[in-house]
């Protein structure tokens, strides 16, 4: 799920800078906007970018299902005490609204990861952001959602290594040690073996980027970009 | 006897397998062949309940996989094409010994199950060794001394000869050989029959997730040839 799929739908002939721009424009209006009314319009907003971009919003969760085990830990860990009352409910009321926000953002970035193609991000952010900050974080993206898949497909490997043998019978913490012990291991391994395929490739810091270009599709996702973003402005600074 | 009956699975949207049906009996050495995503991985990996089938039975001794995980765990022994993803741990006898420990065995038949499984493979006395410092022929056998542990009745081998060299082919080969003769059902992945052709029972082709050959080894090469599957 956390990779580019090819296709045709709305999202994915934006233009990448649009989506970056929304995803930018929604993360921010989620982290400041708390109230009801505003996540039941980020909810349906995001629902509509998973559309947008063929996702199904129930594919979406479940692949954030690893930062989900977080997002609910958090609640509990506020709502706790170390004295009397033991459990505050407003404290993890808001808690749970907060993790309930990061969770739509991180299905407006699967909506945007699925629909732009890893060189696309890259050119977005080089182009977006100028100079040395734009080369590393560009590079940093495209590294990060190219090594991403390939460690999850390790782990994957890893775990049905173990249940071939029936490492299913060994106890939780133990199997949980040995899959970040090989994980990490393998890892480390891949970085290398990148490492040497980039130098080998003659890897370059500011290569030739595909070129991006705007259409009328992207009008109304800038719009809506801007909304967002003002939206927050108009919120933060007093007036 | 591993039996699939009209097993069909998918993913994304992609078929792999389509109402497949095949029987492998007690102590037969079946050869699988067919181009890169005929379903050959697919397919072996049904055998011991890592994949599970969208629709069909897959039945190892009368009894569906998923009903009993642990009984076709142990029935299936599985050795993974590329042997470094099939290790679990740091050294030759730990790795050896995983599958028996899971069993919840004692120590001194775990020690003697992985003595055996390491003999078998001619890898005795290799126990401490670390496995990154094998060659890849020794990682093979390390890695079919991984499932023979388990005492299995059924070895399913997906593609043992990839990255091999001549010499560690041949080790494997004899091995194969050797487990055959006493009786260990053998269902074999590859993309070069020629190298197996002679142990082989019965050889089976595959294509786009069907079987499309199921005949002796001796019509086998030349079949194989004529529907472009070698």
């Amino acid at each position: 799920m956390l990779t580019y799929v090819p296709d045709d739908t709305l999202a994915h002939r934006l233009d990448p800078r649009s989506k970056l721009a929304v995803q930018l424009g929604f993360a921010a209006a989620a982290l400041t906007h708390t109230g009801p009314r505003a996540i039941l319009v980020l909810s349906a907003l995001a629902i509509g970018m998973l559309a947008a971009a063929g996702v199904s919003p129930i594919r979406a969760v479940i692949a954030a299902r690893y930062a989900l085990v977080i997002l609910s830990l958090a609640p509990l860990l506020a709502a706790l005490t170390l004295g009397p009352p033991w459990i505050e409910t407003d404290a993890g009321l808001t808690t749970a609204l907060a993790s309930y926000r990061v969770l739509l953002v991180l299905l407006v970035s699967t909506a945007a990861v699925r629909s732009t193609r890893v060189r696309d991000s890259r050119a977005a952010i080089q182009r977006t952001i100028p100079g040395r900050p734009g080369h590393l974080l560009g590079i940093g993206v495209a590294l990060l959602f190219r090594f991403l898949p390939v460690l999850r497909a390790d782990i994957q490997t890893i775990r049905d290594a173990m249940a071939a043998r029936l490492g299913a019978q060994r106890h939780a913490h133990e199997r949980a040690g040995t899959i970040a012990l090989l994980g990490l291991s393998r890892a480390f391994d891949r970085a290398d073996r990148l490492s040497l395929a980039l130098r080998a490739r003659c890897f370059a810091w500011n290569p030739t980027l595909p070129p991006l270009s705007f259409s009328r599709l992207d009008i109304p996702a800038l719009l809506l970009a801007t909304t967002l973003l003002c939206s927050t402005l108009l919120t933060t600074i007093p007036l | 006897m591993i039996e699939f009956r009209s097993v069909t699975y998918g993913f994304d949207d992609v078929s792999v397998l389509e109402d497949l049906s095949l029987t492998i009996e007690n102590g037969e050495f079946v050869v699988l062949v067919g181009p890169n995503g005929s379903g050959k991985t697919t397919l072996l990996r049904h055998c011991n309940g890592l994949l599970t089938p969208d629709s069909g039975t897959v039945l190892v001794d009368g009894t569906r996989v998923e009903a009993d995980l642990i009984a076709a765990r142990s029935t299936v022994g599985m050795v993974f094409q590329h042997p470094r993803d099939q290790f679990v741990a740091a050294t030759v006898g730990a790795d050896v010994a995983f599958g028996p420990e899971n069993l919840g065995l004692d120590r001194p038949e775990i020690d003697s199950r992985v003595t055996a499984a390491l003999e078998a493979v001619n890898m005795a006395d290799r126990e401490d060794d670390r496995i990154e410092t094998l060659s890849g022929g020794e990682q093979a056998r390390v890695a079919i001394a991984g499932a023979l542990a388990m005492k299995p009745s059924y070895l399913v081998l997906d593609e043992p000869f990839t990255g091999l060299d001549t010499p560690a082919r041949r080790s494997v080969r004899s091995r194969l050989e050797s487990l055959s003769d006493r009786g260990t059902g053998v269902l074999l992945a590859t993309h070069d029959l020629r190298e197996i052709r002679d142990l082989a029972d019965r050889v089976i082709g595959m294509q786009d997730g069907q079987i499309i050959i199921d005949e002796p080894p001796e019509q086998a090469l030349d079949d194989c040839a004529e529907l472009a599957i070698l």
